[in-house]
């Protein structure tokens, strides 16, 4: 525990600190949120800018994705289970939301292993859970398609968007000169990329998620950057270790292989997704539906892609706070809670 | 087989009277509880604040009450809010048929104990059962009538720049124990409701602190919703110290493994005070001494400037705005 003097300490160092300009992205959603409900953003230096990057898997989610689901839930007639996030982003012909209204099946759930327990309660319906998520979560998505192997289930599947953070990483060095990365990515994958990328010229600071430890994370990262050299720094130890967890690493591994991945707003990032292997495509949604490519084409003025590579800030979009707020999103930075977008509106006295 | 509540107790005839004598006269029978057409009572002294709140809380019962312990504090506190001691309640129960006698009497007895722990009669009642479906269970509204002591003036109108806020003890409890006792989340923790009865730390509060400004208990929408509230009623701005914010370990627990802010989670036990500054510390002590409200403590103040907003000065020093109450408030908490 860090005693509040040296909470003060670092404040004081992130507030007046008059070095060379330092850009930090942020990759992950939950920091995002908690640097703004901390009012983190308000005391730093003109010289310190926070960049909130692609780390909230309801922004990344392209929006050909919902538009499979909607095809799924409205054309095959499918009951999509989901994260309750996901059900108000927009796709390019409607949301979730909308294909419900029209009476689609869509049940919202709070783990992908209720998703597959409702399957085998329902065996009358076609169950499809809508998998999304970054290494923390896809853990638990494969569980659920172990369960489903267990169980003998030949009515649940997942619609995989699963991404992964290391090719997203070096996707995106340019827009930053440090990474805060994301503490719980990291608690399953480890550090061994983190030294690689630094290694590679891109450097970064793990970061946990109290106030302190963003404030710590933080000051680390000011400090290493302002002295020019690429660094990598384990600021949250008490949870993330070198190695990881193996045991999560492998489980994924024996189901799922890397693929490419649509970053919405980014474009496509190579080896940066995973999807089910082979042996598993009767559990594959896309494969089992035989889900055609989807290729509508919204036009919006909405901005979110370039939010997300941190080249504009939410207010610079000219939808935010008018066509685009939390009750009616337009990108779905507006949708999640963890959307840069969103807490911009939410803390920022927008509302 | 268990006995059940069918539409011949909603009837009027033989069953009904069965139910008022067995079951309501039993355990919430007064000197003036009546089964006429209205009761006849005995006229107040000064002003009369008068109140009613329906309650359809799901499920009926939870960890530390149940929608009996709800009706009747609901009701009482909202008078008290006015600096009103409560005096007489009505209540209209609509039941679902099917509902088994016991659970009728069990909330029919809590309610009497509640009423009886706040100094409050029941006076009049009714009851009407509705087919199955129509209802959940059961649905309780209560009006309630109270006397407000001379010189007692408390409105959200009336916070003033300076004043000091207060809140009566530990927030989010109710709201956590309801969103548990649902079972949707898979997540098992140990909280309770703070429902509660208030008239009695109100008394004290206003003895103390006779020119209290405003008075507010902190049901739907919890304690943040008040406070915008509270902001957009007087035209000021609000800044509150998040860590003098009571939260009991065990719901930040919850709330912060679903992402939920336990400053919109519903209260049923808790108040916030707005006072003078310089009566602010004696209020608090006067709560600290007295039944549920042992946990008071002052959270902030009002100010002249950021009109409207409710500003949050955070753990490491930041400040923010306290976001606005979403559309994600859970239904049926109350």
């Amino acid at each position: 525990m860090t005693s509040i003097n040296s909470t003060a300490d670092m404040r004081n160092f992130l507030e007046t600190y008059d070095g060379p300009s330092v850009r930090i992205m942020e990759v992950c959603g939950t920091h995002t949120h908690e640097i703004f409900r901390q009012g983190i953003r308000r005391f730093l230096s003109p010289k310190i800018n926070l960049i909130s990057g692609p780390g909230c898997p309801v922004c990344v989610t392209p929006a050909a994705y919902i538009d499979e689901a909607v095809y799924l839930a409205l054309e095959k007639g499918c009951t999509l289970t989901t994260f309750g996030d996901l059900v108000r982003v927009p796709g390019n012909v409607k949301s979730l939301q909308q294909a419900r209204a029209e009476g689609g099946k869509v049940k919202i759930v709070y783990s992908p292993i209720d998703a597959e327990k409702y399957a085998k309660d329902h065996p009358e319906e076609q169950v499809v859970f809508l998998s999304v998520g970054f290494e923390t979560t896809t853990p638990s998505d494969v569980i659920a398609v172990k369960n489903a192997v267990r169980d003998g289930l030949d009515n649940f599947s997942l619609l995989t968007a699963n991404k992964t953070m290391p090719g997203a990483y070096e996707a995106m060095a340019s827009s930053t000169d440090a990474y805060l990365y994301p503490g719980h990515v990291h608690a399953i994958i480890g550090t061994k990329l983190c030294r690689d990328l630094a290694e590679r010229g891109v450097s970064g600071t793990i970061a946990g998620f109290t106030g302190d430890e963003l404030l710590a994370a933080l000051a680390v990262t000011v400090k290493n950057v302002s002295e020019g050299k690429p660094f990598f720094v384990n600021a949250y130890p008490r949870v993330v270790t070198d190695e990881g967890s193996p045991a999560a690493v492998a489980l994924v591994d024996k189901f799922m292989k890397s693929c490419d991945a649509e970053w919405r707003g980014i474009g496509v990032i190579p080896d940066s997704g995973v999807e089910l292997r082979d042996e598993y495509a009767a559990y594959d949604a896309r494969k089992k539906y035989s889900v055609p490519k989807m290729e509508f084409e919204r036009k919006t003025a909405c901005k979110c892609g370039i939010v997300l590579q941190g080249k504009i800030l939410p207010s610079e979009c000219p939808l935010f706070g008018k066509a685009c707020n939390p009750d009616h999103p337009v990108g779905a930075c507006m949708v999640s809670d963890e959307g840069a977008c969103s807490a911009f509106y939410m803390y920022g006295g927008q509302s | 087989m268990k006995e059940v509540i069918t539409l011949a107790h909603g009837s009027g005839g033989r069953k009904t009277s069965e139910l008022i004598g067995e079951i309501f006269r039993k355990n919430l029978g007064n000197e003036y509880f009546t089964a006429d057409d209205a009761a006849v009572l005995p006229r107040p002294e000064g002003r009369i604040a008068m109140s009613t709140d329906g309650f359809i809380v799901s499920p009926w019962k939870y960890p530390g009450g149940n929608i009996g312990r709800l009706a009747v504090c609901g009701t009482v506190n909202d008078l008290a809010c006015m600096g009103a001691k409560p005096l007489y309640l009505t209540c209209s129960y609509i039941i679902e048929e099917g509902l088994p006698i016991e659970d009728l009497e069990l909330i029919a007895k809590t309610m009497g104990e509640t009423a009886r722990e706040a100094g409050v009669n029941i006076v009049a009642g009714d009851t009407k059962v509705a087919g199955k479906g129509q209802v959940d269970k059961i649905f309780i509204t209560t009006a309630g009538v109270g006397v407000i002591g001379e010189g007692i003036n408390t409105s959200g109108k009336f916070a003033k720049p300076g004043d000091k806020i207060i809140v009566t003890g530990d927030v989010g409890r109710h709201g956590t124990a309801i969103l548990l006792a649902r079972d949707e989340y898979g997540i098992e923790a140990d909280v309770t409701s703070d429902c509660a009865p208030l008239w009695e730390p109100v008394r004290r509060a206003l003895e103390v602190c006779p020119e209290m400004h405003v008075i507010r208990d902190a049901t739907r929408g919890g304690v943040g919703t008040v406070l915008y509230e509270i902001a957009d009623e007087a035209g000021v701005g609000i800044r509150v110290d998040r860590t003098s914010v009571p939260v009991a370990p065990e719901v930040s627990g919850v709330t912060g493994l679903l992402g939920l802010e336990p400053l919109y989670l519903a209260c049923e036990g808790r108040m916030v005070m707005i006072c003078p500054a310089e009566k602010a510390q004696a209020v608090v002590d006067v709560l600290k001494g007295t039944k549920y409200t042992e946990g008071a403590t002052i959270i902030g103040e009002v100010t002249e400037d950021e009109t409207g907003r409710v500003v949050m000065t955070t753990e490491v020093g930041g400040q923010t705005y306290l976001p606005k109450p979403g559309n994600e408030l859970l239904p049926r908490i109350c």
